[in-house]
C-alpha cells in the first residue's frame, strides 16, 4: 500500500478520475462511448510517440526532441511515395518505420559517438530533418492522400450502432497505440534488452562494467523511438488525411511532459508504460473537457501550460520527499 | 572576486576570432559590395541586439547548469503587457502617450517578465523541478497567456519614444546597440566583480560544494532566473521598436539560435563555465551568418537546417579537438559520459545526480 502512495501513476489515475467525474457531471456527453473512443483515437499519435519518449527518458540524460521532426519526415515521404508509385497500408507502414528507424539511428550514433547530451544533438537533428523537409518539398501541403489511409483510419473493431444510426467502435488507429504500449511493455519487462536499458539508465558506468554493450543498447533505443515515430506518422495521416509539413512538429514538448507526469525520471532508470499511457490520457481528457465545456480555444495553451507546470512540480515534490525519506533511513541506520 | 575557471588558458577565444574572420570573408565574397556596405553594417548593428540580449539571458541560466526555454515567451509577454498597459493608461490613444505613461507601461511590462522569472526560479530552486521541464511548462503557460491577452491579434500604435529603443539612433549609433553595449558592460561587472556573479559559477560547477560553502543556492537560482527574465524584458522592448508591433508568437525561432549561441560561445550546458567574450564573439558570428544568407535570399528553412548542421559540426570539432589536443577534462565538457566527467574532476557525483 505504501509503495502505491509513492507512485506517480496512482495519483495520476486519481487525478484523471476526478477530472472525468467533473467534466462528466457538467456535460454527460463526455461519458458517451462515441466521445471516449473518439478522443482515444485522436490521442493515439501522442500516445505512440510517448512510448518512444519513455524509452529515451529511461535510458537517461536529457530528452529527445527530434521525434516529431522524424514523424513529420516519415509522413511526408510516405504520402509522396505512395501517391507516386501506389501501395497499401502495409507498404506505407514498413516505409514509415524504416525511415523513422534510420533517422533515429543517426541520432543514436551521433549521441554515442560524440558523447554529447541527447537534447543538444536532437535540437540540431530536429532542425536538420525539419529544415531539409521544407527545402526539399517546398513546404507544399498535400490535401489528397491515397485512399487506403482513409480506409485504415475509418476501420473499426467491435463496431456498434448508436440511436441515430451512426457507427462507432474501436478504431484501428487506437489499436496501433495499444499495440505500441504492449510492445513497449514487453520489451521493458520481459526481455533482457529491456533490463539492460533500465540498468544503463540507472548507472551507465556500472552497466558497461557488467559487460552490457552500451553502444548497441543506445542505438536500439533511438532507432526504436524513430520506428515509433514512423508508426505515429501513419496514425496521424490516417486521422487528418493530409500531409502538412508542420502538423506534427510542435507536439514534442507536450509528449515529453505527459511521460514525465507519468513518473518517468529525467535522471534515467525509472519509468513505466502505465505512466506513459496515463500521462497522455490526462492531456486527452483535458483537451476533450475544454471542448465539451465550451471553453474558448484561447485558453487551451494556458490550461495545458498550467497542467505541465503543476504536474512537473508535483512529481518533483514527490521525488524530493522520496530522497529525504532515503536520507532519513540512512541516518537511522548509521545511528 | 574572480570567477573560478578563469585560469590562464592563453587566448581561449582565438578559434572564435578565426571563425568570425572566416564568416565575414565568406559573406563578403558571397555578396560582393553589399555585405560590407555601410547600410548593411548598420542594419547588422540594429539586428544584433535582439539575438544578443536573448543569448546572454540564456547564458546566465546555463551558468548555473539550468536553461531558460521561456526566454522568447517572456520577451513577447513584456511587449504585450507594455502595449496593453499603455492602451489602458491612454484610453486607447497609445501613439500619443506622454513620457510618464510610457515609463509606467514599461515598468508594468518589466514586472510581467520578472514575475515569469520568479515563477521559474521558484519551481527550480524550491521545488527542485529540473530546469528544462520547469521552463518548458512556464513557456507553454506564458505563450497561452500571451494568446489570451492579445486574442491572437497583433497590437501596434506605439509612441515614438518607445519605438526608439528598438529603431532609434543616438549620435549616429543605433539605440539598441548602445543599450546592448551598456547592458553587457554591466553584466561583465556583475559576473566578475560581485558575490552573486561568483555564486553563479559556483552553483553551476559544483552544487554540493556550493551548498557546503554557505552559498544560499536557492536564492542564487531565484535571482538568476529573474535576471534571465530581465534580459527577456529588454529584448521585448527592443522587439517593440523593430517589429513596430507585438504579438503572441514573434521571434520563436530565436530560442534555438540562443542555445546555439551559448554552445558556440563555449558555455558549458552543465554549468560553471562560460565567458562573456566568447559569447560576444559567438552572437556576432551568428548574426553575420544570418544577415549574410539573408542577403543571398536563401530559403529560411534552409537556414533552419543550417543552424542544426552548425551545431553538429561544432560537436564534431569539439570532439576531435578534444581527443587530440586537450586534456580529458576539456573533452568532458559537453559530454554525457559520467565516467569521463567523474575522472575529469570537473563534476562530482552529486552534481550529476541532482542536476537541475
Amino acid at each position: 500500500m505504501k509503495s502505491l502512495l509513492n507512485r506517480n501513476e496512482f495519483y495520476l489515475a486519481i487525478l484523471i478520475a476526478v477530472l472525468c467525474a467533473a467534466i462528466g457531471s457538467l456535460n454527460p456527453h463526455f461519458f458517451a462511448p462515441q466521445n471516449i473512443l473518439a478522443f482515444l483515437k485522436t490521442s493515439s499519435v501522442n500516445g505512440i510517440l510517448a512510448v518512444g519518449v519513455l524509452f529515451v527518458l529511461i535510458l537517461g540524460g536529457t530528452p529527445d526532441v527530434s521525434f516529431t521532426a522524424i514523424a513529420q519526415v516519415a509522413e511526408y515521404a510516405v504520402v509522396l511515395a505512395t501517391l507516386k508509385w501506389g501501395g497499401n497500408v502495409g507498404i506505407a507502414f514498413l516505409m514509415a518505420c524504416a525511415i523513422g528507424a534510420a533517422l533515429g539511428a543517426i541520432n543514436g550514433f551521433l549521441i554515442h559517438y560524440f558523447r554529447v547530451t541527447t537534447i543538444i544533438v536532437t535540437i540540431a537533428t530536429f532542425n536538420v530533418y525539419y529544415g531539409l523537409l521544407y527545402v526539399l518539398t517546398g513546404g507544399g501541403v498535400v490535401f489528397v492522400v491515397p485512399t487506403f489511409f482513409k480506409k485504415f483510419g475509418e476501420s473499426l473493431l467491435f463496431s456498434s450502432h448508436d440511436a441515430a444510426g451512426g457507427v462507432y467502435g474501436v478504431s484501428l488507429v487506437t489499436l496501433l497505440w495499444f499495440g505500441a504500449l504492449a510492445l513497449g511493455w514487453f520489451i521493458l519487462r520481459r526481455t533482457f534488452l529491456g533490463r539492460s536499458i533500465l540498468a544503463m539508465g540507472g548507472n551507465e558506468v556500472a552497466a558497461e562494467r557488467m559487460g552490457l554493450r552500451t553502444v548497441a543498447i543506445r542505438l536500439f533505443v533511438f532507432s526504436f523511438v524513430g520506428l515509433l515515430s514512423g508508426v505515429a506518422a501513419i496514425a496521424h495521416t490516417s486521422i487528418v488525411l493530409s500531409a502538412i509539413p508542420n502538423s506534427i512538429v510542435g507536439k514534442e514538448l507536450e509528449v515529453i511532459a505527459a511521460v514525465v507526469l507519468g513518473g518517468a525520471s529525467l535522471f534515467g532508470g525509472r519509468g513505466t508504460i502505465l505512466g506513459a499511457f496515463l500521462g497522455v490520457l490526462l492531456f486527452a481528457v483535458l483537451r476533450n473537457g475544454l471542448v465539451l465545456l465550451n471553453i474558448s480555444s484561447y485558453w487551451y495553451d494556458v490550461t495545458i501550460g498550467a497542467a505541465i507546470t503543476i504536474g512537473v512540480s508535483f512529481s518533483a515534490i514527490q521525488q524530493l520527499r522520496a530522497r529525504r525519506a532515503k536520507v532519513n533511513v540512512i541516518v537511522t541506520e548509521a545511528a | 572576486m574572480n570567477a573560478p575557471r578563469r585560469i590562464a588558458h592563453g587566448f581561449a577565444d582565438a578559434p572564435l576570432v578565426a571563425i568570425l574572420v572566416a564568416v565575414v570573408a565568406l559573406m563578403a565574397l558571397a555578396n560582393p559590395g553589399r555585405f560590407l556596405s555601410p547600410g548593411n553594417l548598420a542594419s547588422l548593428a540594429y539586428q544584433l541586439p535582439m539575438l544578443a540580449l536573448l543569448s546572454f539571458g540564456m547564458m546566465i541560466s546555463m551558468l548555473t547548469g539550468g536553461i531558460n526555454l521561456a526566454i522568447v515567451s517572456s520577451a513577447n509577454l513584456t511587449g504585450i503587457v507594455t502595449a496593453l498597459a499603455l492602451k489602458a493608461l491612454t484610453g486607447g490613444d497609445s501613439a500619443s502617450a506622454s513620457m510618464l505613461f510610457v515609463l509606467i507601461a514599461m515598468a508594468v511590462g518589466l514586472l510581467g517578465a520578472l514575475a515569469s522569472g520568479a515563477l521559474m526560479g521558484f519551481l527550480i530552486a524550491y521545488l527542485e523541478v529540473p530546469a528544462i521541464l520547469a521552463t518548458l511548462g512556464v513557456m507553454t503557460l506564458i505563450d497561452g497567456i500571451n494568446v489570451v491577452l492579445t486574442r491572437g491579434y497583433t497590437l501596434s500604435d506605439f509612441p515614438d519614444a518607445l519605438l526608439a529603443i528598438g529603431n532609434g539612433d543616438v549620435l549616429g549609433l543605433p539605440a539598441p546597440f548602445i543599450l546592448l553595449v551598456v547592458v553587457v558592460a554591466l553584466l561583465a561587472i556583475l559576473i566578475r566583480q560581485t558575490r552573486f556573479g561568483f555564486d553563479l559559477y559556483m552553483v553551476g560547477s559544483n552544487l554540493t560544494a556550493a551548498q557546503y560553502s554557505n552559498i544560499n543556492v536557492r536564492s542564487v537560482l531565484m535571482r538568476q532566473y529573474m535576471l534571465s527574465a530581465f534580459f527577456s524584458a529588454l529584448t521585448g522592448f527592443v522587439m517593440m521598436g523593430q517589429f513596430n508591433s507585438v504579438k503572441s508568437n514573434y521571434a520563436q525561432s530565436y530560442l534555438l539560435v540562443s542555445v546555439l549561441a551559448c554552445f558556440l560561445g563555449g558555455v558549458d550546458p552543465f554549468g560553471g563555465a562560460g565567458r562573456l567574450t566568447g559569447m560576444a564573439l559567438s552572437v556576432v558570428i551568428l548574426q553575420v551568418v544570418s544577415s549574410g544568407v539573408n542577403l543571398l535570399r536563401v530559403d529560411p528553412f534552409f537556414v533552419t537546417a543550417m543552424w542544426g548542421a552548425m551545431i553538429l559540426a561544432l560537436i564534431a570539432i569539439n570532439h576531435f579537438v578534444g581527443q587530440r589536443a586537450r586534456s580529458r577534462s576539456a573533452a568532458a565538457i559537453m559530454t554525457n559520459d559520467k565516467d569521463i566527467r567523474l575522472a575529469a574532476g570537473g563534476a562530482d557525483k552529486g552534481k550529476i545526480e541532482e542536476r537541475r
